[in-house]
């Protein structure tokens, strides 16, 4: 008789696994992963940046702490009702429910993608405080780019393997996210 | 039955392009001259030539390795490893487009994080398909890494003292 149970993987695992390894994660992994933790890894990254972009702009007096506190805020929205809402035009565009993928895990999965971005978000929200540097366009930008990976394997993963299709969406999503990112600073919030 | 020397598996040269890789090299090469306060000619050129060298070294480069790590699928499909850089070299397209918006509709100076970014994460890529076709262990996504991260360095410091 077989008494060895399947170990589950912890769940901080699956994250760092995502930027190492994301095809794996996202072929084998997602199923256990529950999409308001993803969402959590993607708001906390986004409205870390935000908080940066902030902090940037108050140290060169643009703004005050108000607009600061706002600026993380919506960073929060972006990252999680934006992400999902990304996540959610994918899925349509990829028509992955033919394929039997439920938006739950699309969401989950897009949204755990922004691991690398947490990881930049940290360092430089640690750099800014620490030593005052204006992080947000250097560690942002990185950031973001690092997560075009898992992006592009969970679409890879929905769109059944169609190597064009997901690089033109990956291409799409990075698009959104970053002239987003710009508009906002535009508005000077 | 017609053979094929040279060529272990059905897949011949033909099917392996590399192509896109060269220029997306190629896009992040004549972007580089934009970021800096004057554009002349010299630096565009100059440019080109060390964005095409390092797309070389990288893809040649990335060939060697997996063939030297992996001579059981080497020996099973010779091409396994031009196959792996170019599909996962194909990555470097969304980081390209995305260069051109930040520098010309965002109006950003930042096409070198772009590139580093590209060339590291499609090395990562390439080692994951070689794993794909059944090579063991992470190595094949580390080694490609650091290969990559050392050559977006020097690719960096280049453009970085570009005139």
């Amino acid at each position: 008789m077989n008494t060895m149970a399947p170990t589950a993987v912890p769940r901080w695992k699956t994250a760092l696994n995502m930027i190492i390894n994301p095809g794996e994660v996202v072929k084998n992994q997602m199923t256990k992963f529950p999409w308001p933790y993803s969402l959590m890894i993607s708001g906390l990254s986004f409205s870390l940046f935000f908080l940066q972009t902030g902090l940037d702009l108050m140290r060169t007096g643009q703004i005050e702490i108000a607009s600061v506190i706002l600026m993380t805020l919506l960073g929060l929205i972006y990252g999680t009702a934006g992400i999902a809402l990304l996540a959610v035009l994918v899925w349509a565009l990829s028509q992955a429910a033919e394929r039997n993928i439920t938006m739950e895990w699309t969401v989950s999965s897009f949204a755990l993608g922004y691991s690398p971005t947490f990881v930049y978000a940290l360092t430089g929200l640690i750099f800014s405080l620490a030593f005052g540097w204006r992080t947000a366009v250097a560690f942002w930008v990185t950031g973001l780019l690092w997560a075009l990976r898992p992006t592009l394997f969970t679409i890879k993963q929905m769109s059944g393997e169609r190597v064009g299709f997901s690089i033109a969406m990956t291409t799409l999503c990075g698009a959104i996210l970053l002239s987003g990112w710009a508009l906002l600073g535009k508005f000077g919030l | 039955m017609e053979m094929r020397l040279g060529y272990s598996d059905s897949a011949g040269p033909e099917k392996v392009k590399f192509w896109p890789v060269y220029l997306c090299f190629l896009i992040f090469g004549i972007i580089a001259p934009f970021s800096k306060p004057e554009f002349n000619l010299t630096t565009l050129l100059l440019s080109l030539f060390v964005s095409l060298l390092v797309g070389a070294l990288m893809v040649n480069l990335l060939i060697m390795l997996f063939n030297a790590g992996n001579s059981d699928l080497r020996q099973a499909s010779s091409q396994f490893a031009r196959e792996a850089v170019s599909t996962g070299m194909l990555f470097m397209i969304p980081f390209a487009i995305l260069a051109i918006l930040a520098q010309f509709i965002l109006g950003w100076n930042a096409v070198m994080p772009f590139a580093s970014a590209a060339i590291m994460t499609t090395a990562a890529t390439a080692g994951t398909e070689v794993m794909k076709k059944g090579a063991p262990g992470i190595k094949n996504v580390l080694i490609p890494t650091t290969l990559a991260f050392v050559l977006s360095t020097g690719w960096m410091m280049l453009i970085g003292i570009l005139p």
